[in-house]
């Protein structure tokens, strides 16, 4: 492979991992359940709680009623589970942002690769709220959302629906189409023993007819909130060899920056793939890999459109073209793109990155059981869109 | 609030959601007031940097053209006619008190008088004119409060 790169690529690994139970709501606390899958994740990767001295992760929503956040009970932050673990770390952070998982793992191998953590507990706590998410009562709207919500526009949904028509009015995509996308990722989640839609796959009808919610996105377009906690385990790549898993090695990463100024409106089409060329330039400088040395493209997809918009940026397919690349199987498992083996977002539940890095690492460790693939080497785990979130890809050697 | 039948105001598994919440009022800061004081006379104003003249909406703090720190800005009427570059029809909002108007439609609009300008407003038609991208449209106001205006978009005949 590959002889240019970053300095950190391939010196920090990921050594295990644990899951929680995913419910649409839990009868637990989020803060119970994170702790609880916080050790089982020490546990996983043959460590012991002391060894832990470093924690991160990202915090940002759910949003729902216009409640303020509760750490340990809506939200889970790296200094709230370090203390209920009981650990004072040396070194302590969170992701702000949008690709909260991209963006926590690289935090955390910037803090090992430079020695100020020898091995990071990184977690993602979700909480699915009482009301309905991204449901606001406002009455006043200041800031960003004085340009949209007195329009009866707020939440994500619009803001993707926007550039999606877009996208379908300009290269003449249809919704039966996008069927093929989400049939799949409910097909393959529905192997997925954790999955929130585990044994519940979908037909092209059932997608077809579900309710709309901003046109042309549907209920089915979007990931459901759940409740859940993922957490893994980073270490140097030497400390990783010396313990029970086979290490899973961090070896690229790209993250969007777009312009402040659409988050207050919405990206345009354009504006959202010129930023998405970019965190995919950047995916590749820092490997030193392209496109076609990737087997397991673990894209994101709270939003549908948004494996589209990932399959362009990284190249699997010209601009304009994704909605005519996915058909007739090239994004089904044994396909040039098996974009969806790990059942995504919306197969898994609102999981917000952790179903795309899960894949990787269990395929990549060998541990995925009798959904095992066969000589799966590099793979990348996507969350949010291409034009503001981030990409880390994973290999199962150093490179 | 009236309930809406066409709508379905609970989620999938049928939590109720708020009611009698009203549509939430612009707030006007330091970067917007100049906006909103033309739109409460039903004039489409946009910020201009006073050094290089660029146009830029929402309003910028600094200018993204010519980056001076010594910000200058006024507030220039413009046209309002523009061409629709994309849409969504909201079926089920999540701001409750826009639960009654559903379907409405929000639009995205370039500017004919400043081309990098663009703004999301409620989009109107007026019988029979399609919803196509590059759909020529003109700003319309609606008052909401007192000395409160929103811009409205309408869809022109082609």
């Amino acid at each position: 492979m590959s002889r240019t790169g970053s300095a950190w690529r391939s010196q920090v690994a990921i050594a295990g991992y644990a899951l929680s139970p995913i419910e649409r709501h839990s009868s637990r606390s989020l803060g119970d359940l994170a702790v609880e899958t916080g050790l089982a994740a020490i546990l996983d990767a043959g460590l012991r709680k002391e060894d832990i001295d470093g924690f991160t992760t990202g915090s940002h929503l759910p949003s729902a009623g216009g409640h303020a956040l509760v750490d340990g009970l809506s939200i889970v932050s790296s200094n709230w589970i370090s203390e209920r673990l009981g650990i004072r770390p040396r070194w302590l952070s969170g992701f702000q942002g949008h690709g909260q998982l991209p963006g926590s793992v690289m935090l955390a191998v910037n803090a090992l690769a430079a020695g100020a953590a020898d091995y990071v507990l990184l977690h993602r706590a979700l909480a699915n709220p009482a009301a309905r998410y991204h449901e606001n009562p406002m009455t006043l709207a200041s800031g960003g959302s004085q340009w949209t919500a007195p329009n009866g526009m707020w939440g994500p949904v619009a803001q993707i629906a926007l550039p999606y028509n877009e996208y379908m009015q300009r290269y003449a995509a249809t919704r039966e189409e996008m069927a093929t996308v989400v049939v799949e990722l409910r097909k393959n989640a529905a192997r997925i023993p954790w999955a929130y839609w585990h044994d519940r796959p979908i037909t092209i009808e059932d997608y077809l007819n579900a309710r709309i919610i901003a046109d042309p996105i549907s209920i089915l377009d979007c990931d459901i909130p759940i409740e859940g906690v993922g957490a893994f385990v980073l270490t140097r790549a030497h400390r990783a060899r010396d313990l029970p898993n086979k290490p899973v090695y961090l070896s690229g990463f790209g993250q969007g920056t777009p312009s402040a100024v659409g988050s207050t409106r919405h990206w345009t089409l354009d504006e959202i793939m010129e930023s998405a060329q970019v965190t995919c330039d950047q995916l590749w400088a820092s490997s030193g890999l392209n496109v076609s040395d990737v087997d397991l493209p673990q894209l994101y997809d709270g939003f549908s459109p948004f494996i589209y918009f990932w399959l362009e940026a990284l190249g699997y397919c010209p601009i304009g073209e994704a909605h005519e690349f996915v058909q007739g199987g090239a994004i089904a498992t044994g396909g040039p793109a098996p974009v969806a083996s790990g059942g995504g977002a919306l197969g898994n539940g609102r999981l917000h990155g952790i179903p795309q890095l899960l894949e990787c690492y269990l395929q990549l460790s060998q541990r995925a059981g009798e959904r095992q693939i066969a000589n799966a080497n590099v793979g990348l785990a996507c969350h949010s869109s291409p034009h503001y979130g981030g990409v880390v890809l994973c290999t199962a050697d150093q490179i | 609030m009236q309930d809406n039948p066409a709508s379905d105001f609970g989620d999938a598994e049928g939590h109720a959601h708020m009611d009698n919440v009203g549509r939430p009022l612009p707030v006007p800061d330091q970067s917007s007031e100049g906006f909103w004081a033309a739109a409460s006379d039903h004039v489409l104003a946009i910020q201009h940097c006073g050094h290089c003249d660029n146009a830029a909406h929402p309003p910028v703090i600094v200018c993204s053209a010519c980056l001076s720190p010594d910000s200058e800005f006024d507030f220039r009427p413009i046209s309002g006619t523009g061409r629709m570059r994309t849409w969504t029809v909201i079926q089920d909002p999540f701001l409750p008190g826009f639960r009654a108007e559903v379907p409405y439609i929000i639009a995205d609009v370039e500017f004919d008088d400043v081309p990098d300008v663009r703004m999301v407003a409620r989009l109107t038609i007026d019988g029979e004119a399609p919803l196509v991208i590059g759909a020529p449209t003109e700003t319309t106001f609606e008052d909401v409060a007192s000395g409160i205006a929103l811009p409205r978009f309408r869809l022109l005949r082609g």
